[in-house]
């Protein structure tokens, strides 16, 4: 009989079925890995609620020396910028010399008075201590700039002695060291800041 | 002949025994139908080891991130950090001790050292913390506490091989008069600490 038209025997077609049926896995053998999905959704959902909720604020260091006395006395003219901040505004002397209103020249007065045409600073509107700053940042910067492009040999100066009035809050000085740090060009003016003790 | 009429209700007759199929024929029918009731391969899991690696990087990343920049760095009413225009990054991570002055006290390392009154911003800290002299610039108790410090530090310098300049990191209340900023620096020059990291928050506005 040929192997084509040769029919299978019940008992061997039984077998055939029984034998062909596909092997259930163990689970054991379901791949061999841990189904981690759920817990993946739970950690991106915790990420996404920890990252929406958490104020992420950047900080960074103003570095400054304690000032320091002695040395040789300098053979080069040297500005010795020096800021003093007052209910008024910016009190600057440079090169052993007060620096007059307005900062052109030598006088006396205050170089940078307050400006109260300006809006003033405010930190938190809702806070009624907070004293409004006048202070006139922008009119520092250029005088520092000025005061530095005198005489060339000011250009290596780096140093600033800042000293205030007592009750002048820590933001004001901060806000005058940065309005001291760069030129509006973006040049290094006075980076290097120094506290003054005030007599 | 024909078969004679079954009554109803008999069982059918025995059919005759099918004889079995060649054992090649067999082998060959099974072939078949294994091939065909096979299963599909089936992607029962995901090879997410790929994105795995990734998230663990963003995660650690995200975290040294905030430790450095926020987790040291406790903002309430009470201390509030003033912001500055300044966005360069420290060339190194400042080390040193950290010298709080919140509105109310001055905290050397988290313990209160001395208090810090309401009328700060004529006389600065209490005359009783500076040898009874409301003129003077050093806070006893707290040169105390940094000459202590300072001690242990410049050991530890010195086992280190590092030079002998014991730094401090300032971390001042915004509203913080300038008479009391000028106690603690002075107060740190005499503990002879010779830098000190200004903490402020970057602000990029103009």
């Amino acid at each position: 009989m040929p192997l084509e038209t040769e029919q299978l025997s019940a008992a061997q077609r039984g077998k055939v079925r029984r034998l062909s049926a596909p092997k259930e896995l163990a689970p054991d053998d379901e791949g061999g890995e841990l189904n981690i999905i759920p817990f993946l959704d739970i950690i991106t959902n915790v990420l996404m609620f920890v990252l929406a909720t958490v104020a992420v604020t950047f900080t960074t260091m103003i570095d400054s020396h304690p000032p320091s006395a002695g040395g040789r006395a300098p053979t080069t003219p040297t500005l010795n910028l020096n800021v003093i901040i007052n209910d008024d505004g910016f009190v600057i002397s440079a090169a052993r010399q007060r620096v007059a209103t307005g900062c052109r020249g030598y006088g006396s007065g205050v170089a940078v008075p307050v400006n109260k045409s300006n809006a003033p600073k405010i930190d938190d509107p809702t806070d009624p201590k907070e004293k409004p700053d006048y202070n006139d940042y922008d009119a520092l910067k250029r005088c520092a700039e000025y005061l530095k492009t005198q005489l060339p040999e000011y250009a290596g100066e780096k140093q600033v002695a800042i000293s205030a009035n007592s009750d002048v809050q820590y933001k004001v000085i901060i806000r005058a060291m940065d309005a001291l740090r760069r030129s509006e060009k973006g040049d290094d003016l006075f980076p290097e800041v120094n506290f003054g003790v005030p007599q | 002949m024909a078969n004679p009429p079954q009554p109803p209700g008999a069982p059918p007759p025995a059919q005759p025994r099918q004889k079995p199929a060649s054992m090649a024929r067999y082998k060959r029918e099974l072939r078949k139908e294994t091939k065909r009731r096979a299963l599909e391969p089936e992607i029962n899991f995901l090879n997410i080891t790929a994105m795995m690696d990734m998230m663990t990087i963003i995660l650690v990343f995200l975290l040294k991130t905030m430790t450095t920049s926020t987790a040291s760095l406790p903002q309430s009413d009470d201390l509030k950090i003033p912001e500055s225009v300044l966005s360069k990054e420290p060339d190194q991570e400042p080390e040193g001790v950290v010298v709080m002055v919140s509105r109310t006290q001055i905290l050397v390392a988290d313990n209160p050292i001395v208090p810090v009154p309401l009328d700060a911003s004529k006389y600065g800290i209490e005359p009783r913390y500076k040898s009874g002299n409301r003129d003077a610039f050093a806070i006893d108790p707290l040169l105390k506490v940094l000459r202590d410090w300072r001690g242990k530090d410049k050991n530890t310098r010195k086992a280190l091989g590092k030079d002998d300049a014991s730094e401090a990191i300032l971390v001042m209340d915004k509203r913080t008069p300038y008479r009391v900023l000028v106690e603690v620096t002075y107060t740190l020059g005499q503990a002879e600490f010779s830098k000190f990291h200004l903490m402020v928050l970057q602000n990029n506005k103009k």
